[in-house]
């Protein structure tokens, strides 16, 4: 009896606190943090406080909430906590330096991953439609395209990374994935998945939204897209979804390219680890990217990653398949 | 708990929205001078927003002309309350070289209720930001009393 | 009661009856029902229900001890070996077949009763509908291929006029002819192989023509038959390039015909397949068969959904997806592999219930508006709530969102896929994951698209009196939605409780033949590997984590609920509407409605050239429909001369 009690504690532990809801929401924000510091010294300028996106939230929070007229109430206010929820249930689910509290097995695999990242998406695109507002409507469609432009090279580099690992073998799971790379070494370290990890890096900014990638949020076009009927906490649970994607797409790049290679017999030193290469890699691919170019037109985008990223992660995926 | 935070972000993170009621665009290019690295106003959390329902304060230049003067009201209304206006510019003040045409329709104090006035032709980025941090603390006292 | 379930003399008849009975009804309403409502509906909803009921009756018979039904019409038994009579053979996989049928025919009947109370002619309409389930339902429970045969033609037959029913509007005459073209080219390919099949083996009972080709082997006779049968199979269940008529026929069909099209009708194309493939010919150890089925499949669902994301009618969008999702269970069922097969007939069983629930959908819509016209329609979510949420669970269903049916079977395709690919060592099956993997975002935006252009945005002034569809209209959509619930979380039980059986009973074709001829036939055999999954997804516990963190966060907003902004419920009296109104840049408010036909024109100009060239193929001319399909059945028999002999 006792037992399930400190199981079911542990297990609510787990999804509230480390490494769920609090434990991601305060990286999530402070990574966003840093992205803006290092994009404002890149430009030479002092920049915000790293701390800015806890004061944006918090902000948000305090202000009024209005409908529109045109929405559709319940979607309109249930579409941002969906996204949000199935976000951290995500990040749970994440070995982070191996730690998986629910089990090696229990749902951490490479394709269930590419299935909840949608959720947040639609998310998304369903609470900006339901908004009514025509720059919505556009801003979803754009949206939308982005999604099914890194999708491609995102599956591929998935595919590329099982089958490396999995040899001869079937191998999806995030957990086996970690560990093989304690004994292989890291896999950042094989040079045929170089290609790969560049175009994972390449996906991260397109799946999190941020400069030059955030067509759909286009805030000096079509006035932030599906957000723009967006207001008070709704709009700052939105901002926290895009904050916290930052850290899942750079957990996730992590795992698949580092893994239990960087791994630590310490908890909190392995939780400290994964936050320090997020940062690193939030700078490597978004805040780099950000400060070079200038935002892109949605069907160069499109071809983009159709073309160029899909080319780089092809590659990888020929390498492994025939050596 | 969140009372003081909330209230304490407030004057943090204001994010901007602007309005052009038929400025000479000379204010304009003042009040994105201010984004620059030079005078680099999001070290104070500025942010230029894309939509009045993102925005703290919303920025005013220009006389309001007769074209101008229901898009104005439209999108002060659909501001988020706590919410603080900022007139930048002389012309909102006082219709400037524009007064007396037939339309201008200004001053802005005649539809709204102008929280802070940078004054100016125009105004320069130090004055701007300074009228813009005075707004954030203004915005953050809004709040408060609406806790009351 | 129970006792009944268990007799197997009893039992063996309801397969039967159940046929007989909904040709039966079929005449009763012609004769009696063509004047009286009351009377129509109640023989129809008698018929279909008393087919399912039967039906169900099956389960603990076939499902439960793993026993195979075999009855010979007239009790005309094999003579010297030899079967002559007509048979009628359930085992699981007809059984499976056979509840996907009569349940998807049932709802369809209690929609039809109001949403086709505004149409004239109803006596002919639920006289086709019953002889048209009646056609499939025989053609899954039959053991006797030329029987087969006859069904798939009664079934092409009534589809042709259900088709045309709605006869004032070209487009259903145009559908109706295109249909009946394809359709008897399809109907005459399968007569062909039955022909080539029964000068070979001297019988036209399915387990006795398994049990001389596992005996004897393939000659090129055979390997012609075959070739024949799979593409007169393939129009049946629209492959690409078979899949032309399929589009027009689902638009201009109303939609509680569309969804049995899209549920049953292309379903009965895809058992007749696995028959051909597992049962008759045994050729799934053939890589060559397995590559063929595969490649099919892989083309089937990227040129479906493309094809569907350039539509901007509901019903003809709809249309396309049904096409690309029998892509996935081609593509599944092609592997021959045990967790390939069951992903597949998952896969099937899924899609049977969210585009039945996506067709009703749109039903609903085209009740209460009278147009299904993406670019006319728009902000329906706030006049008709209940079809938006069935609606919602429908494309979530079909674009593989988790928890949903949909994500459950795709995720088992995808690993039965990868891992058939990395055991064989073929690159082809990788490229097909990869295929089948960016299909399913294809899927999910089109339905964005939908979402968008149908439910959500604004309302067009002209359907402001919009009201929701009436309850019996909507009972069928609920039913379904719960279904793609129910499903997708417990997918384990349905798994092992389900697909189980019918895939032993599929790859079990010794036990097949020796229950139809007693222990003398039964040459052939497949091994029934037991491969379990690869890893886990646990919908179950997912959800817990979910419901543990939506508390949370419900319990922070309701305890902060003072201090976090005020969320405004009414308006208050005192401000104007311009606080509510959507955001113009200023400008009033208007109706600006960003419509479904060019959402994702970014997309769409990149693929310009794809786009042109595929609208370009289909012509809607029957000249050019009917070529594909000689050309695809040419390629068909070429591929399987080289590589199968």
């Amino acid at each position: 009896m006792s037992e399930t009690v400190v199981t079911m504690l542990t297990n609510a532990f787990s999804v509230l606190v480390f490494p769920g809801l609090l434990f991601v929401m305060i990286v999530g924000l402070l990574l966003a943090g840093i992205d803006r510091k290092v994009l404002a010294r890149m430009q030479k300028r002092k920049g915000p406080p790293v701390l800015q996106p806890f004061y944006d939230f918090f902000k948000l929070m305090g202000k009024e909430t209005i409908i529109p007229d045109a929405a559709n109430r319940r979607v309109f206010l249930a579409a941002p906590i969906i996204g949000f929820v199935s976000l951290v249930v995500m990040v749970v689910l994440i070995p982070i330096g191996g730690y998986t509290p629910f089990g090696i097995t229990f749902n951490a695999d490479l394709i269930v991953m590419l299935y909840l990242l949608t959720i947040p998406a639609v998310a998304l695109i369903i609470g900006g439609s339901s908004s009514g507002s025509p720059y919505a409507g556009i801003g979803i469609s754009r949206e939308m395209v982005t999604m099914m432009a890194y999708e491609l090279p995102l599956v591929i580099v998935l595919l590329t990374v099982a089958l490396k690992v999995g040899g001869g073998s079937f191998c999806f799971s995030l957990g086996e994935i970690s560990a093989w790379q304690e004994t292989n070494g890291a896999l950042i370290t094989h040079w045929e998945l170089i290609p790969a990890a560049i175009a994972f890096l390449f996906v991260i900014p397109a799946e999190v939204g941020t400069q030059p990638f955030d067509v759909a949020e286009a805030e000096t076009e079509i006035c932030e897209g599906p957000l723009v009927e967006y207001t008070g906490a709704p709009l700052a649970m939105f901002k926290l979804n895009t904050a916290i994607k930052m850290f899942v797409m750079t957990a996730l790049f992590t795992v698949l390219f580092f893994g239990n290679a960087v791994a630590t017999e310490y908890l909190a030193l392995n939780a400290l680890i994964v936050v320090a290469i997020s940062a690193g890699i939030t700078v490597l691919s978004m805040t780099l990217a950000h400060a070079v170019c200038a935002r892109l037109k949605i069907e160069h985008l499109f071809k983009f990653y159709w073309t160029v990223v899909t080319a780089l992660a092809a590659i990888s995926l020929v390498l492994v398949w025939c050596l | 708990m969140f009372k003081k935070i909330i209230a304490k972000s407030m004057s943090k993170s204001p994010w901007i929205y602007h309005v052009n009621t038929g400025s000479c665009n000379g204010c304009d290019i003042e009040l994105v001078a201010v984004i620059t690295p030079r005078y680099d106003a999001e070290r104070f959390g500025f942010k230029l927003a894309g939509t009045p329902r993102h925005a703290d304060i919303v920025v005013v230049s220009g006389p309001i002309t007769s074209q101008s003067k229901d898009r104005l009201a439209r999108t002060l209304e659909q501001v988020p309350e706590p919410k603080v206006v900022v007139s930048i510019g002389s012309c909102p003040q006082s219709g400037n070289v524009f007064k007396g045409s037939y339309s201008v329709e200004g001053p802005l104090e005649k539809y709204t209720h102008v929280d802070v006035a940078i004054a100016g032709c125009t105004p320069k980025p130090e004055a701007i930001i300074e009228g813009l941090y005075k707004a954030a603390q203004i915005l953050q006292e809004k709040r408060e009393a609406m806790e009351k | 009661m129970m006792e009944m379930f268990n007799n197997y003399e009893v039992v063996k008849h309801f397969p039967v009856i159940a046929v007989m009975g909904l040709f039966l009804f079929a005449f009763l309403i012609e004769i009696f029902g063509a004047k009286c409502k009351i009377i129509r509906n109640t023989l129809t909803l008698i018929a279909t229900g008393g087919a399912f009921a039967l039906i169900l009756g099956l389960i603990p018979m076939v499902f439960g001890e793993g026993n195979v039904i075999s009855y010979w019409m007239g009790d005309w038994k094999p003579v010297a070996g030899y079967a002559i009579g007509i048979g009628y053979e359930v085992d699981a996989l007809s059984l499976f077949f056979g509840l996907l049928v009569s349940g998807t025919f049932f709802l369809s009947s209690i929609y039809s009763i109001k949403y086709m109370s505004r149409d004239h002619h109803l006596g002919h309409y639920y006289t086709l509908f019953l002889m048209l389930s009646g056609s499939v339902l025989g053609l899954v429970l039959t053991g006797d291929i030329f029987n087969m045969f006859v069904m798939i033609e009664i079934m092409t037959f009534a589809s042709v006029a259900l088709t045309a029913f709605r006869n004032k509007k070209g487009i259903a005459l145009e559908a109706g002819f295109k249909y009946l073209i394809l359709g008897s080219i399809g109907s005459s390919l399968v007569l062909a192989g039955i022909a080539v099949l029964y000068m070979q083996c001297h019988t036209l009972n399915m387990a006795q023509i398994s049990s001389i080709i596992g005996g004897a082997g393939l000659n090129p006779s055979l390997v012609f038959a075959f070739a024949l049968m799979f593409a007169g199979f393939g129009v049946k269940s629209y492959i690409v390039p078979f899949h032309t008529p399929a589009a027009d026929a689902y638009m201009a069909a109303p939609s509680s015909i569309s969804m049995v099209f899209s549920g049953m009708v292309n379903k009965a194309g895809v058992y007749a397949l696995i028959r051909l493939t597992y049962t008759i010919f045994n050729a799934m150890d053939i890589p060559a068969v397995n590559i063929l089925l595969v490649t099919l499949g892989a083309i089937t669902m990227f040129i479906g959904v493309t094809m569907a994301l350039a539509q901007h009618d509901f019903k003809r969008l709809l249309a396309f997806h049904s096409i690309s999702q029998i892509g996935y269970v081609i593509t599944a069922i092609g592997l021959g592999t045990a967790l390939g097969l069951s992903s597949g007939l998952f896969h099937a069983m899924n899609h049977t219930m969210f585009k039945g629930l996506l067709f009703l959908c749109a039903g609903a819509v085209f009740y209460a508006t009278g147009t299904t016209d993406l670019d006319k329609l728009g902000g329906l979510s706030k006049r008709m709530p209940k079809t938006t949420i069935c609606f919602l669970i429908g494309a979530f269903s079909i674009s593989g969102l988790p928890p949903f049916n949909g994500f459950a079977s795709k995720w088992m395709i995808y690993q039965s896929v990868y891992a058939k690919g990395v055991e064989s060592g073929n690159f082809a099956y990788i490229f097909a994951t990869i295929v089948a993997l960016v299909v399913s975002v294809m899927t999910l935006a089109s339905f964005i698209k939908v979402t968008q252009a149908v439910f959500f945005g604004q309302l067009p002034d002209k359907l402001k009196d919009t009201k929701e569809v009436p309850f019996a209209m909507r009972l069928p959509m609920w039913i379904m939605s719960g279904l793609c619930i129910l499903s997708g979380v417990f997918y384990r039980f349905v798994d092992v409780n389900v697909l189980y059986p019918v895939r032993n009973a599929a790859f079990g074709v010794k036990n097949y033949i020796s229950s139809m001829l007693g222990g003398e036939a039964a040459a052939a055999a497949s091994n029934v590997s037991s491969e379990e999954f690869f890893t886990l997804w646990d919908p179950k516990l997912w959800l817990i984590l979910f419901a543990i963190v939506l508390l949370a966060v419900c319990i922070v907003v309701l305890l902060g609920d003072k201090t976090l902004g005020a969320v405004r419920k009414n308006k208050a009296s005192e401000e104007s509407d311009g606080k509510y109104a959507t955001f113009f840049g200023g400008e009033k408010s208007t109706h600006s409605h960003v419509a479904g036909s060019d959402l994702f024109w970014g997309f769409k100009k990149d693929f310009k050239g794809y786009f042109k060239f595929m609208q370009g193929m289909h012509s809607g001319s029957v000249n050019d429909y009917a070529l594909y399909v000689v050309v695809g059945t040419a390629l068909i028999v070429a591929t399987m001369f080289i590589f199968v002999l």
